[in-house]
């Protein structure tokens, strides 16, 4: 079934590109419109030849894949070939996926205390205004979140660098500055994710809280914050943890905006830059690699779905 | 002497078990629900009579000058003060960096923002709605062919695919607004298939079909008025969705060419990190008008979405 779907994606993506655009013109420039002049058609056919453009489409997909399996991406047309996609890809993955795994754990270490603490308190007002703000959070598009934090930390409290332009964050720093230039982009992806878990969470501790176990361990006289943390949080991370495949989808499409804001070099910002120069081997490479990402992710949330919770083996 | 308890001695016994009143209230839209509503009619009525209001025209520069006296010769000139300006009377929510009327332009932006919401969403509703409908009532391969496509569809995360239908059509109102209707097939499509599903089954459907009603209008006449309700939640949630997302696609440079979105009006106010430290009204302005209209659309939806007790609802 995951095969299927990805191959089925893989040949949408593919056969649109190769419909919709003409890749030799990318490769050749304004070259490639010139059949008169013999030495421009020498030029277009080698090019066609090279690229395997003058095979039918099947063929030139079934070629496409079997390279792409064997980790041959390609190479991009906008700077003739060099260096090869791969390159790309390995220079630029790591970066974004550091981001996202920061993001994530931003996202829990927010979520759990605060989950806990409305549900402690549900239906009070802090609880009130506890939901009100995830709510916030969660209406608060990705890039307005990135313009309003980087407003507020680096340029008005100037707590955090704002010259992410300057440089790549990545090299020629120590890990300290590295870690403090990714905070804020981490943060922007990671307090709507929060806002997410956080409601999940409160919802799911609230029934726990109502079993007898927890009855039983207060009754012992255990101190509250045992009882939360201790006893009720474990049973209860139960959404949390279905929703972590589901929300990996979101946190890409965030990753992209909030890399082009805070101009991290990464995959968001070289899908981009591959879309703006019509590169369509990138373009192709990238979206298969953050699709093929994506179903493996919700396919092994749905075996650890499996692991955690028996009802679901039926 | 009697056995039976009274109601009254069942709420002595366990105070617990009292329907709290939070449940109760549950069933009202509330007063929340009602202000979203009024914001929502309040900036679409804006942007449509955005032309007929007394408002700036939002391409003009709005130069201001002031007198300054010549350190030497002594002579008082009009001189042009560098823009952008600060909110004022005039201005009430500043001007840009080509001293435009920040306040206008948000107003002219929600033009096309909220069309392309509401075009995307619309197109979602009618094709996945009815892609879906069709395959739960039917079922069958037909069911199965479109399930799968439904399931490919999603397995692109949402913005990839927006990226990747951009880059290769020109960025007009019509293929941006086609664009994030595609997104949106997939997840309306799933809710109203499962919601037919549910429908199908019901005595209403099949006393219509026991009468002899052909299946188109089954669909029509009793299937499609109950897929509406928790469809109408979806359409809001989707719709503030929609917008979010030509707001990235445009904070990306990658939405419409012409004209200007809220997104757009965002990319430029915050495109030098100056203009956004010293002139934030450019940038804050937009972003408000985005937040609020997103808020409202997304609580007005949630409220809906209790109201009408829709358990299969999620994006």
């Amino acid at each position: 079934m995951m095969i299927a779907l990805l191959v089925a994606v893989s040949m949408l993506t593919f056969g649109a590109m190769s419909l919709l655009g003409d890749p030799l013109f990318n490769i050749l420039g304004p070259v490639a419109g010139d059949t008169e002049n013999p030495e421009n058609l020498a030029k277009i056919n080698a090019a066609k030849e090279q690229y395997y453009l003058d095979k039918p489409l099947p063929e030139r997909y079934v070629r496409w894949a079997g390279d792409f399996l064997t980790g041959d991406f390609g190479v991009q047309f906008s700077t003739d070939g060099q260096p090869p996609v791969a390159n790309l890809i390995k220079e630029r993955l790591p970066r974004t996926l550091r981001l996202m795994v920061m993001a994530q754990i931003l996202a829990v270490a927010i979520a759990i205390p605060w989950g806990v603490l409305a549900a402690s308190r549900a239906n009070k007002p802090s609880d009130r205004i506890s939901t009100f703000t995830a709510f916030l959070f969660v209406s608060l598009p990705n890039f307005a979140l990135a313009v309003i934090l980087f407003y507020v930390f680096a340029l008005k409290l100037d707590w955090l660098p704002d010259t992410y332009n300057a440089t790549d964050p990545f090299f020629g720093f120590t890990h300290k500055h590295r870690f403090t230039q990714l905070l804020l982009p981490a943060f922007t992806l990671a307090l709507p994710t929060a806002s997410v878990y956080q409601r999940l969470l409160r919802t799911d501790l609230i029934t726990t809280l109502q079993e007898d176990f927890i009855l039983m361990a207060r009754a012992k006289g255990e101190s509250r914050r045992k009882v939360l943390y201790g006893h009720a949080l474990r049973p209860s991370l139960f959404s949390v943890v279905t929703i972590f495949g589901i929300n990996a989808g979101a946190l890409i499409g965030g990753a992209l905006v909030v890399e082009i804001y805070f101009r991290i070099p990464g995959v968001g910002t070289a899908i981009v830059e591959a879309v703006l120069r019509e590169d369509f081997p990138v373009v192709l490479a990238l979206v298969m690699i953050i699709a093929t990402g994506f179903v493996v992710l919700n396919f092994l949330v749905d075996i650890l779905y499996t692991f955690i919770d028996p009802r679901v083996r039926r | 002497m009697t056995d039976t308890l009274k109601p009254t001695d069942v709420e002595i016994l366990d105070a617990s078990d009292q329907v709290p009143a939070d449940s109760i209230a549950k069933k009202k839209l509330g007063i929340g629900f009602w202000l979203a509503i009024s914001w929502l009619v309040f900036i679409v009525g804006l942007a449509v009579f955005a032309p007929v209001l007394p408002l700036k025209d939002p391409d003009q520069n709005f130069i201001q000058t002031e007198e300054k006296e010549n350190a030497i010769t002594g002579r008082v000139t009009e001189s042009p003060i560098q823009p952008p300006y600060a909110p004022s009377g005039d201005h009430l929510f500043g001007t840009d960096s080509d001293a435009r009327d920040v306040l206008s332009r948000t107003i002219y932006g929600a033009r096309v923002s909220l069309v392309v919401g509401f075009a995307a969403i619309a197109f979602g509703m009618l094709i996945g709605g009815s892609l879906g409908m069709i395959a739960g009532f039917f079922g069958g391969t037909f069911d199965k062919v479109v399930s799968f496509l439904f399931l490919v569809l999603l397995s692109f995360p949402a913005l990839v695919l927006a990226i990747l239908i951009t880059t290769l059509a020109e960025r007009s109102l019509f293929t941006i607004s086609l664009t994030l209707g595609i997104l949106a097939v997939a997840p309306v499509g799933r809710l109203a298939r499962a919601a037919t599903l549910v429908f199908a089954e019901r005595e209403f459907v099949a006393a219509s079909r026991t009468l002899g009603a052909k299946p188109s209008r089954i669909l029509r006449r009793e299937i499609l008025p109950n897929v509406m309700i928790p469809m109408s939640a979806l359409a809001l949630l989707g719709m503030g969705v929609s917008i979010v997302a030509e707001g990235a696609l445009a904070f990306l440079g990658l939405s419409v060419e012409k004209g200007s979105t809220w997104g757009k009006l965002i990319r430029t106010a915050v495109n030098s990190t100056s203009d956004l430290e010293n002139a934030p009204w450019m940038a804050f302005t937009p972003i408000g008008a985005l937040f609020l209209t997103v808020m409202a659309l997304n609580f007005a939806g949630d409220r809906l979405r209790d109201y009408f007790d829709v358990k299969e609802l999620s994006i």
